[in-house]
C-alpha cells in the first residue's frame, strides 16, 4: 500500500512521515483505545441490564421503541457525506493550494458537522423528556458518556475547522505546510466518522435484531414491562 | 524541489494522482451511502439475530476501514502508519473480547440486577 507518487516527496524525518501526521495517528490510535473502552462498557451493562430503564413514572421501558432509527439514519449519512467533503478539502489543497475549493468543501463539511449537533441535541432532548437520564438508569449513563463523547468530539471538529476557514483568508494556509495542516485536520474528521459507523451499528442499529432486540432474547418477562 | 513543496502544482504525477484518488473519493462515497441503506433495511427483516448481527458487523468492518484506507489515505501513505493504528484498534478489540467474555452473563449472579 506504499507505491504511490507521494512517496516520491517523504518528508525529511527519520521515518519519511511528517511529524504532525505521525503525531496525529498516534492520537487517534489512543483514542480508538478510549472508544474501544466506552463501546465496552456500553455493550457490556446493555448485556447484564437488557431490559432497559425506568422512566419518571416508574415504568420500564424498552430502549428500542426510544431510538428513533429514521434519525439516526440521516445522523449517519450527513456525517458520512461530511467525511466526503473532507476528503475533497484536503485533495484540493494536495492539487496546489486550491483554496477556493477548500473553502467551499470544508464550509460543507462544517454546516454537515452542525447538522449532526443539531440532531444529537435534539436526540438527548427527545430521550430526556423519554425519561431517560444519565443518572436514572445504567443505559443512560453509558449511553450518554459514549455518544455525548462522540459529540464533543464532532465539535472540537468543527472549531478546528472553522478556525482553518478564516486562517485560510490570512494567506498563510499555503504550500506543503498549509496542505498537511488541512490533512491533518482531515484525519481528525474521517476518525470521528468511523467511530460513528461503529456506534451506529453497535449502539443503534443491534436493538432491532429480534422481537424485542438481542438483549432481551432468553430472558423472563418483568412485570409490569411497558412496551 | 525540496520536499517542503511536495504538494506543489507544478508536479503533473502528483496532480494526476489527485484526480484519480479525486475519482476513487466520490465512488466510495456512493459506495457508503449504498451499504448504510443495506444495513437499514436488513434490520427489518425476518432473519435471525445472529445472521443480523454478523452481516451487520461485516458492513460495519467494510465501512470502517473504507474510509480509513482511502478517505484518511492510509493506502497511499507509508505502511508504518497503517500499522501504528492498528495497533490501537488491535488494543481496542481485546479489551472489548476480554470484557465481554470476563463478564458473561452466565457466569454471574444476576439476582443483584433489576
Amino acid at each position: 500500500m506504499s507505491d504511490s507518487a507521494a512517496h516520491a516527496h517523504e518528508a525529511p524525518t527519520s521515518t519519511g512521515i511528517d511529524h504532525k501526521k505521525l503525531i496525529m495517528w498516534l492520537f487517534l490510535a489512543s483514542d480508538c483505545m478510549f472508544f474501544g473502552t466506552l463501546i465496552s462498557t456500553h455493550l457490556l451493562y446493555r448485556k447484564l441490564y437488557p431490559t432497559g430503564f425506568t422512566d419518571a413514572e416508574g415504568h420500564q421501558r424498552f430502549v428500542q421503541r426510544l431510538f428513533d432509527i429514521e434519525l439516526t439514519s440521516f445522523s449517519t449519512f450527513i456525517l458520512l457525506m461530511s467525511s466526503f467533503l473532507m476528503a475533497l478539502a484536503v485533495s484540493a489543497m494536495h492539487k496546489g493550494g486550491q483554496l477556493k475549493s477548500f473553502r467551499r468543501n470544508v464550509l460543507g463539511v462544517i454546516i454537515f458537522g452542525l447538522i449532526f449537533l443539531g440532531c444529537q441535541v435534539y436526540e438527548f432532548t427527545h430521550f430526556y423528556h423519554q425519561g431517560l437520564t444519565i443518572q436514572n438508569s445504567v443505559f443512560g449513563s453509558t449511553f450518554y458518556v459514549l455518544t455525548g463523547t462522540h459529540g464533543t468530539h464532532v465539535a472540537i471538529g468543527v472549531l478546528w475547522l472553522v478556525l482553518l476557514y478564516f486562517y485560510s483568508f490570512t494567506g498563510r494556509l499555503g504550500g506543503h505546510m498549509g496542505a498537511l495542516d488541512v490533512e491533518v485536520a482531515g484525519l481528525y474528521w474521517h476518525f470521528v466518522d468511523i467511530v460513528w459507523i461503529i456506534i451506529f451499528t453497535a449502539v443503534y442499529l443491534v436493538e432491532y435484531l429480534g422481537p424485542d432486540g438481542i438483549w432481551g432474547n432468553g430472558l423472563p418477562p418483568v412485570p409490569g414491562l411497558t412496551p | 524541489m525540496s520536499p517542503a513543496h511536495a504538494y506543489e502544482a507544478a508536479d503533473p504525477a502528483l496532480l494526476t494522482e489527485e484526480v484519480r484518488r479525486y475519482h476513487h473519493f466520490i465512488t466510495l462515497a456512493l459506495w457508503l451511502a449504498v451499504v448504510t441503506g443495506i444495513e437499514i433495511v436488513l434490520i427489518f427483516l425476518p432473519l435471525s439475530a445472529g445472521v443480523l448481527l454478523t452481516t451487520l458487523a461485516v458492513l460495519s468492518a467494510g465501512k470502517f476501514f473504507a474510509v480509513i484506507l482511502w478517505f484518511m489515505h492510509l493506502i497511499y501513505d507509508k505502511s508504518l502508519l497503517f500499522w501504528l493504528f492498528m495497533s490501537g484498534l488491535v488494543l481496542a478489540f481485546a479489551t472489548f473480547a476480554a470484557m465481554i467474555a470476563l463478564f458473561d452473563v452466565g457466569r454471574i449472579d444476576t439476582k443483584w440486577f433489576g
